[in-house]
């Protein structure tokens, strides 16, 4: 009988414990270089794009996070390459490309961050398992770095060719983000 | 010790089983909703928009760029939970720059085929180019010798003609195909075109001065007056059609040489 004021008070203090640890949060992606590299035997590309945007909501200790940039945002340096581009990717018909990922709130400040990507382009949704982005975390800034190892066949895109010659299958896209909550 | 299991009988089931035999046995009057006229369910159905095509949501269920779908109000913008998951919505693009445009795509197809026959071509006439440049030294009767050289120069005609009509081909490839955007060129593209105020005319005026030239050189007489350029004017639009075609190639990188 002497314990059940105790359990009733422990049952009570903790949904309150909890919730100060993970409070509900939003971030909002501040500033972001995304930058895209296409190999030929003959030609190494660089298509970037400042254009994205971003956004992540935490709720119960779990964080959602979007982030999405217009195809044609991608600038190459060439506006006839950056077009066939866009042919290519059939960027007219899906002109966003998104992604989405997921987080424990309780890794938001951790120096790596191993994320499952969820990536739509093209008109078709690749998932990439633990890819690795390295943080820094300054005051409210948090500056994100890494790579997505994606490939042309995973969006089923036909490899464009440069005198009769195709591009390399792996397009890597370099991130780096800065993130602050809102 | 045994007990014996009876049955209880519980009165508020008993009353809530009447109950329902009651409405199952009562009889049926349309209800309220289904009493609405025709018509008035026919304009609802009118006022939603299309359902998105098979062709444009290869994505699936997810899909955020099916333009039908986003006009569909959802329970979470009449009601916003900060802790809902984010959706491209929140992001605050401009329609401009997330909706579908099938036509523009279609553009773009017809307007990359264009010009990879446009490339393609391009390369293929720089045979027939290499070979009137080559034939060209085979061309002049030789005064000297007394050689004529009518068989050379016929041989250089022929180059000649290919390689204009094969420029033809190659030009109407790249005039006929849709203009996909206003911007303004970058790139090599830039100086590729550039180059065009160069070769184009010359790829006129070579056949003009070489038909001129030729009938000199038939009636033994040494070319002269403005058919005398046809040479300089061959070789001046062969380096720009052989500069435009590595201009939209630079900058080259061979390894880890870069040009």
């Amino acid at each position: 009988m002497n314990g059940t004021p105790l359990l009733a008070l422990l049952l009570l203090a903790f949904p309150a414990v909890a919730q100060t640890a993970s409070p509900d949060q939003s971030w909002i992606l501040d500033q972001s270089t995304l930058t895209y590299h296409m190999s030929h035997p003959i030609h190494e590309v660089d298509g970037v794009s400042r254009a994205a945007r971003g956004k992540g909501t935490c709720h119960a200790g779990e964080c959602d996070f979007l982030v999405a940039v217009p195809v044609k945002s991608f600038d190459s340096g060439d506006s006839n390459r950056d077009l066939h581009m866009i042919q290519t990717t059939r960027g007219a018909e899906f002109p966003v490309v998104s992604v989405r990922f997921h987080l424990p709130q309780s890794s938001l400040t951790a120096t790596t961050l191993d994320c499952d990507l969820e990536v739509q382009f093209a008109g078709n949704t690749a998932h990439y398992s633990h890819v690795t982005f390295h943080q820094v975390v300054e005051g409210t800034s948090h500056h994100i770095t890494g790579t997505v190892p994606s490939t042309l066949t995973d969006f089923r895109i036909q490899p464009p060719t440069f005198l009769t010659v195709p591009i390399k299958n792996e397009i890597p896209v370099r991130v780096d983000m800065t993130w602050h909550p809102s | 010790m045994h007990r014996q299991l009876r049955p209880r009988t519980d009165p508020v089931s008993f009353a809530l089983s009447a109950i329902g035999v009651v409405a199952l046995l009562s009889p049926s009057v349309p209800l309220r909703a289904q009493a609405v006229p025709v018509t008035t369910a026919t304009a609802s159905l009118i006022a939603l928009p299309d359902a998105p095509l098979p062709t444009m949501s290869q994505t699936g269920e997810r899909s955020q760029q099916s333009q039908p779908r986003q006009t569909l109000p959802k329970p979470t913008d009449q009601n916003p939970q900060p802790s809902a998951p984010p959706s491209m919505s929140d992001l605050g693009f401009p329609d401009s720059q997330t909706k579908p445009d099938p036509d523009l795509q279609a553009r773009l197809d017809r307007h990359t085929r264009m010009l990879r026959i446009h490339q393609r071509l391009g390369l293929i006439t720089l045979a027939p180019l290499a070979g009137a440049c080559i034939t060209s030294a085979f061309a002049p009767p030789n005064f000297k010798k007394g050689e004529d050289n009518a068989t050379g120069r016929n041989i250089h005609v022929a180059f000649g003609a290919a390689s204009v009509t094969m420029y033809a081909f190659t030009a109407s490839y790249a005039i006929r195909a849709p203009k996909v955007s206003e911007a303004p060129d970058r790139g090599g593209i830039k100086l590729h075109k550039y180059l065009i105020y160069v070769h184009a005319p010359g790829m006129i005026l070579t056949p003009i001065l070489g038909a001129m030239a030729y009938d000199q050189a038939n009636n033994g007489e040494k070319v002269h007056g403005a058919a005398s350029a046809h040479a300089a004017v061959a070789w001046t639009t062969v380096a720009a059609y052989s500069a435009a075609i590595v201009a939209v190639t630079w900058p080259i990188h061979v390894g880890s040489l870069k040009f």
